[in-house]
């Protein structure tokens, strides 16, 4: 059977509807606006910090072991770990021969200094104290000139690669290879300028604004290995190898202390996994929110809609006598009204795409970079109409339900 | 009647309506039989409570009887269901009713074209079908106006157009004049009586009898029965 319901005059009829009571239509509306700008801004926002964070930790192999004093992330009491003793350099040349040939192994220390060139400073750069092995451990190459080699470190050569963000801060258009610039109180020649590698997340590392030096250079300058945290990098050959490997890691930092069987280790051994785990529970937290106040504007407005229809089937009892007298059945006029809510539902979600368009232009101006992609628009838009068939089906049922004869003499 | 029966349009036999209020059986129509050929021109009259609205319910295909057989144009509508009801109004029944019953958000012409959409006519075809309606009815150029911005008597001859727009084998005519002051009444019915002059078949509710009298045969109720059926040719 054909639906001889005329589809669109019913979206006329819906839009005439909204437009001859816009204060009401607004309010009926309004939840499925909030919904959707609710829907759309938590999706742009998981993409956005799904991307940046992929941005920004990409140079960071997830097949790399940090042996460390702390944890990345103390989730429980920071006095657990503040007595622990800090790694040495001299551990972590133990541990490198310990490894050799099963892994690369680089330790880092890392430092906050102010770096100077000329009248040009720069406050609060990271200043990492490496060896030649950095560039092995992460996919990061220098742009221009070249990183540390290893007469470098042997030598306690007073040199440095600096990041993009240091390079465009101090040197602007100046080329910085040769040129001499103070970290802290010492001069520091520049031999290299790393690629860029996407800025900070969220107040996270800024993997652009950092400046490497060779770790020999690090302790006779700012100081003696003992006041300084020395990280170890340890890069598994495969990703599949990297059980195994902090297995190892494990057992040789234990000897290498000369831990007893029933102590507990005195290091910690980072992941890039535990961060990632760490930023999925963020996300799993900013979706949920998002999902609970998307699901109860949604309903609100489902409910407003199925109120607007009620009072709309029983404004026009007699349109429906009307329709049904010249021949309407009653499955074209449930097809009617259910076409009727679901337009209201389709303008509600167009506004709240375009708010959440607005908004999401605003955090990309002042926040971070975001924007609304189309399937997010296109799952708007089919959650919006899903809202106002749900909520007209019954205002629907009942116009469909109503006596011929009843609904022509309705006054 | 014996001629007329070769071309019988409506006939019902026996039928019996009743409604059941609170704890009274309420008989509207208590054992009626008529039959109605094509191209007649028929008058039920009545007073209220006789049962002519709920008769013309009936033959207008909005309600089914309790008891009793109701066959138009050769098709059993006692047993039909709310659709199947709704389809045979569709091709069948043009309703002329005493409050115009346009609809009022819709343009006049949208108006006539509405049982066609109902009908699955096509776009193209409903157009030029209500266009050809409303010349007929003298409003060919009105049809971007609403129905408020007409007159009562126009409103009429829109309801009549959208009446004619299917072809229909009745046009049931509710009180049609009811609503209008004397003068336009009469042009009304002027219309309805050349469009039987044209051979369309028309059944008129009337209380009234100088409209009564435009029709050749008049059937009066009393009481859920038909009282008398005369037939005058003038």
């Amino acid at each position: 059977m054909a639906l001889n319901v005329d589809i669109q005059e019913s979206f006329r009829i819906a839009l005439d509807a909204i437009r001859a009571s816009k204060a009401r239509s607004l309010l009926t509306t309004l939840g499925i606006i909030i919904g959707i700008v609710a829907v759309v801004l938590t999706m742009t926002a998981a993409n956005g910090l799904q991307n940046k964070f992929r941005e920004s930790f990409s140079s960071v192999g997830t097949d790399i072991l940090y042996v460390s004093r702390m944890p990345w992330i103390i989730m429980d009491d920071f006095f657990l770990y503040r007595n622990r003793p800090a790694l040495e350099l001299r551990e972590a040349g133990e541990l490198e021969r310990r490894l050799r040939g099963k892994a690369i192994v680089n330790p880092n220390i890392n430092g906050v200094r102010d770096v100077l060139y000329r009248t040009e400073t720069m406050n609060g750069v990271n200043i990492i104290g490496t060896t030649d092995k950095q560039v092995r451990m992460s996919s990061a190459q220098p742009q221009a000139g070249r990183f540390l080699m290893p007469f470098d470190v042997l030598y306690k050569r007073n040199v440095c690669v600096i990041g993009t963000d240091v390079c465009d801060g101090l040197f602007g258009s100046v080329d910085p290879l040769n040129k001499t610039l103070q970290i802290g109180r010492t001069r520091f020649r520049v031999i290299g300028v790393m690629e860029k590698q996407g800025g900070s997340f969220l107040g996270g590392p800024n993997f652009d604004r950092q400046v490497f030096i060779p770790i020999t250079s690090f302790v006779r300058v700012f100081g003696g290995d003992r006041r300084q945290d020395v990280d170890v990098a340890v890069k598994a050959p495969r990703q599949e190898a990297m059980d195994d490997l902090e297995y190892t890691v494990k057992g040789e930092m234990r000897r290498i202390r000369g831990l007893r069987p029933a102590e507990g280790d005195n290091f910690t051994i980072n992941k890039l996994d535990t961060l990632v785990g760490t930023f999925n529970n963020v996300m799993g937290v900013v979706l949920l929110v998002g999902l609970l106040v998307t699901g109860i504007s949604l309903f609100v407005g489902a409910v407003g809609v199925m109120n607007i229809m009620f009072v709309s089937v029983t404004e026009r009892t007699r349109e429906i006598g009307i329709r049904r007298a010249i021949g309407a059945t009653p499955r074209s006029i449930l097809l009617q009204f259910l076409l009727e809510s679901s337009a209201i539902g389709l303008v509600g979600g167009l506004v709240g795409i375009l708010l959440a368009a607005i908004l999401t232009g605003v955090i990309n101006a002042v926040l971070m970079p975001a924007s609304v992609s189309l399937p997010i628009v296109i799952l708007a838009v089919v959650v919006s109409i899903s809202v106002g068939v749900v909520a007209g089906l019954v205002p629907a049922a009942r116009a469909a339900k109503l006596d011929v004869i009843d609904a022509l003499r309705y006054e | 009647m014996e001629q007329a029966s070769a071309a019988v349009s409506l006939s019902l036999r026996d039928v019996v309506k009743t409604y059941v209020m609170g704890a009274d059986v309420v008989h509207a129509l208590d054992g009626v039989s008529l039959d109605i050929g094509r191209n007649e021109y028929v008058a039920i009259m009545g007073p209220s409570g006789s049962g002519k609205s709920t008769l013309m319910n009936i033959i207008g295909c909005l309600d089914v009887p309790t008891s009793g057989s109701y066959c138009l144009e050769g098709q059993m509508v006692a047993e039909m269901s709310q659709s199947q009801l709704a389809e045979l109004r569709n091709r069948r029944i043009g309703f002329v009713f005493q409050t115009f019953n346009l609809i009022p958000r819709a343009s006049i012409l949208k108006n006539v074209e509405l049982p066609l959409v109902y009908g699955g006519v096509p776009r193209s075809q409903r157009r030029v079908r209500a266009q050809r309606a409303l010349e007929r009815v003298g409003l060919a150029d009105r049809m971007k106006h609403r129905p408020n911005e007409l007159s009562g008597g126009q409103r009429q001859r829109v309801a009549i157009a959208r009446a004619l727009v299917i072809s229909p084998s009745i046009i049931l005519a509710d009180e049609p004049t009811g609503n209008l002051d004397s003068r336009t009444g009469d042009d009304v019915m002027a219309m309805l009586d050349e469009l039987h002059a044209a051979g369309q078949t028309i059944i008129l509710v009337t209380h009234e009898q100088y409209i009564a009298e435009h029709a050749q045969r008049t059937v009066r109720l009393r009481d859920g029965k038909i009282e008398s059926d005369t037939t005058e040719w003038r």
